[in-house]
């Protein structure tokens, strides 16, 4: 069968094309661009090639053993060293002319340390600008056994939530300890030795009992009201106000 | 957090109304994603309003066939410009048709998109004017001589048989042309309704409501252009051919209405969690655009004009000015549909419990100056190719070997 005329000079526009497309595929995309699994595919090589910056804590503790002995028992033993110091594979290799940076200010400690809510209860947290003001962290804290040496505002010190809602509550000039008995290893490892709460109805009845000597709390008969829960199931004792 | 960004997301605060996630302050998709299914809607209507008169033979359309080919090729040159910009590195586009991702929905679209641009409208332009770019080549002077015969590729052959050959290539592309067409806008539609969370969007009838005011707006816009044509070279209007063409523009606004009635009667009875907010949506953010813009003037008001037009026995003149007020609400309609679906379905909280609103901007990339101009560009781009092609079969007497 004859191809029509028209049909032929297509088919060279055609294979023009193709052509050109085929040499921009092969010629200037570059190759590791053409695999869609990862963007590129020679990312894990380019990243491999990048020069080593850290050591790595093992490293560090071959020379500093006694700073590595304490953090390794101190709150900070899952901290790397070069977390706080910064890259180190210089200092490692050259330790007399490199030395590597130790936070002294009070700026790098509240990134951790600075009080946020989204922040576990318990962990330690304060607010930078009362906390000990003009004072560096660690003039106060050893950082490789950040143990508090002593909690001067006790328990906002960590429960500073806590404590700001009571501070406009009816219960703001109660002290903390006047409900929670709390073990003095509470300060240093607050997970193991958790304070107590109040067990007992009798307890709240000693100031809004009937029979209570104390004239402003609101009075309940604590015979009948809400029994047999205990009154913080139902009242929330940092805001007892709040419903 | 940089001060600039921060200074940013104060000035985003402050539009926000209701509840919503912290990821919903910013509308992603603007005006020109607004415009990009506007644009292709236009190409596969207008493409299928060239295919009534090729696969089915209605004579009558025979006048506004190569306009509408060409509009259709014009509009499908412009239309992925609005989401390669609004992508960003326009000039990487070719690299996802050279690496392709085969599992990506909108990688895939590139060759859908390449294949109805080459494969079926620009072989179908070429085979309709290899003739006439002959006869040109031998008739125009110089300069223009050299591109016509470039555009011809060189090709000489217009005895009977070379032309029956092309007329019966024009059908088969066209033939396999139609459902290209269905296929380019109905992925457009296919991408939106697949957004499974988002309900104003997740609907298996959006690509088939896509399809068709597609239809809609392409056969309005090739009606609008005859006639503007026609009066600019001061010809009369073929009546038999405009009549018969908004008889289609009027079905196909019919099946659109009750394809998209569906669609919202649909939801209002199915009533998921999901219709309080949408309720909210449309009295509040989209009422002049959905209600007034979209369904009265857009869709009520023109089938109303086109009802008189072909029912009350009109002077031409008079139904000329019916129809010509039709198709250019139903633009005014349909962009608003588009405008409806786009910017609505952002504009609710995916938490259903508050709305946000969309501010264009007027410059910039994603600003409506940037709009208007992709949407004047393909009118530019018809322009010359009107200046360049005829819009009907040269005569005959120049048909002379060289």
């Amino acid at each position: 069968m004859k191809i029509p005329e028209q049909v032929k000079r297509l088919l060279v526009v055609n294979a023009v094309l193709v052509g050109t497309a085929l040499a921009i595929r092969f010629y200037v995309i570059p190759k590791d661009l053409v695999s869609t699994e990862v963007h590129r595919s020679t990312t894990v090589e380019r990243e491999l090639a990048k020069p080593v910056k850290f050591a790595g804590s093992e490293t560090c503790v071959v020379c500093h053993e006694d700073e590595g002995t304490t953090k390794g028992k101190s709150f900070h033993r899952s901290l790397s060293c070069e977390g706080c110091h910064g890259p180190a594979s210089g200092h490692a290799a050259d330790p007399g002319a490199i030395k590597p940076p130790a936070p002294r200010d009070r700026k790098f400690c509240p990134v951790c340390h600075a009080y946020d809510a989204s922040r576990p209860t318990g962990f330690p947290q304060i607010n930078p600008t009362a906390h000990n003001p003009l004072k560096a962290c660690i003039e106060c804290h050893n950082p490789h056994d950040p143990s508090p040496p002593e909690t001067p505002r006790a328990c906002s010190a960590c429960h500073a939530q806590i404590e700001r809602t009571k501070a406009v509550s009816s219960h703001a000039l109660l002290d903390c300890t006047t409900c929670h008995v709390t073990p003095e290893l509470h300060k240093t490892s607050p997970r193991t030795a958790l304070p107590s709460k109040p067990q007992s109805r009798e307890f709240c009845a000693t100031c809004h009992g009937n029979d209570s000597k104390q004239k402003d709390p609101p009075k309940v008969d604590i015979t009948t009201h809400g029994t047999p829960y205990l009154c913080w199931q139902c009242h929330y004792p940092h805001l007892p106000e709040g419903r | 957090m940089t001060p600039e960004a921060t200074a940013h997301l104060s000035e985003l605060l402050a539009q926000v109304t209701g509840f919503i996630y912290p990821n919903e302050i910013e509308i992603h998709w603007s005006i020109l994603i607004v415009v990009y299914p506007y644009i292709t809607g236009l190409v596969a209507g207008a493409f299928i309003l060239a295919s009534l008169e090729n696969v089915f033979n209605v004579e009558e359309v025979r006048p506004t066939y190569r306009l509408a080919l060409l509009t259709a090729f014009s509009f499908m040159m412009v239309a992925p410009l609005p989401l390669l910009l609004h992508l960003g590195h326009p000039e990487r586009f070719y690299e996802i048709l050279l690496a392709p991702n085969l599992t990506s929905a909108m990688a895939m679209f590139g060759f859908v998109y390449g294949w109805y641009l080459v494969g079926v409208l620009l072989l179908e332009v070429w085979f309709e004017y290899r003739r006439d770019l002959i006869l040109l080549s031998r008739r125009a002077p110089v300069p223009m001589r050299w591109f016509y015969r470039a555009a011809s590729l060189f090709s000489t052959d217009i005895s009977a048989a070379a032309l029956a050959f092309d007329q019966k290539a024009i059908r088969i592309i066209t033939i396999v042309g139609i459902p290209s067409a269905f296929l380019l806008h109905g992925y457009v539609g296919f991408i939106f309704g697949s957004v499974k969370a988002n309900p104003w969007w997740s609907s298996v009838l959006i690509p088939i409501v896509f399809l068709m005011s597609a239809i809609v707006s392409g056969i309005a816009l090739v009606i609008f252009l005859y006639m503007i044509l026609a009066a600019l070279r001061k010809e009369q209007v073929d009546m038999k051919c405009l009549d018969t063409i908004t008889s289609y523009l009027f079905y196909a606004v019919i099946v659109d209405f009750t394809l998209e009635a569906l669609d919202f009667t649909h939801r209002l009875y199915e009533s998921e969690e999901s219709v309080r907010i949408l309720g909210s949506l449309i009295r509040q953010k989209l009422f002049l655009s959905l209600i007034v813009l979209q369904i009265l003037l857009g869709m009520l008001v023109p089938l109303g004009l086109l009802i008189v037009a072909k029912w009350q026995k009109l002077s031409e003149d008079g139904r000329k000015l019916l129809y010509f007020t039709a198709v250019i609400l139903i633009q005014v309609g349909i962009f608003s549909t588009r405008w409806n679906i786009v910017i609505g379905g952002q504009l609710f909280s995916k938490s259903f419990r508050g709305l946000m609103e969309y501010k264009m901007a007027i410059m910039g990339l994603e600003g409506f100056l940037t709009a208007l101009l992709l949407l004047v560009l393909p009118f530019v781009v018809l322009a010359v190719l009107i200046k360049l092609l005829p819009t009907k079969p040269l005569m005959d007497e120049a048909h002379t070997p060289a």
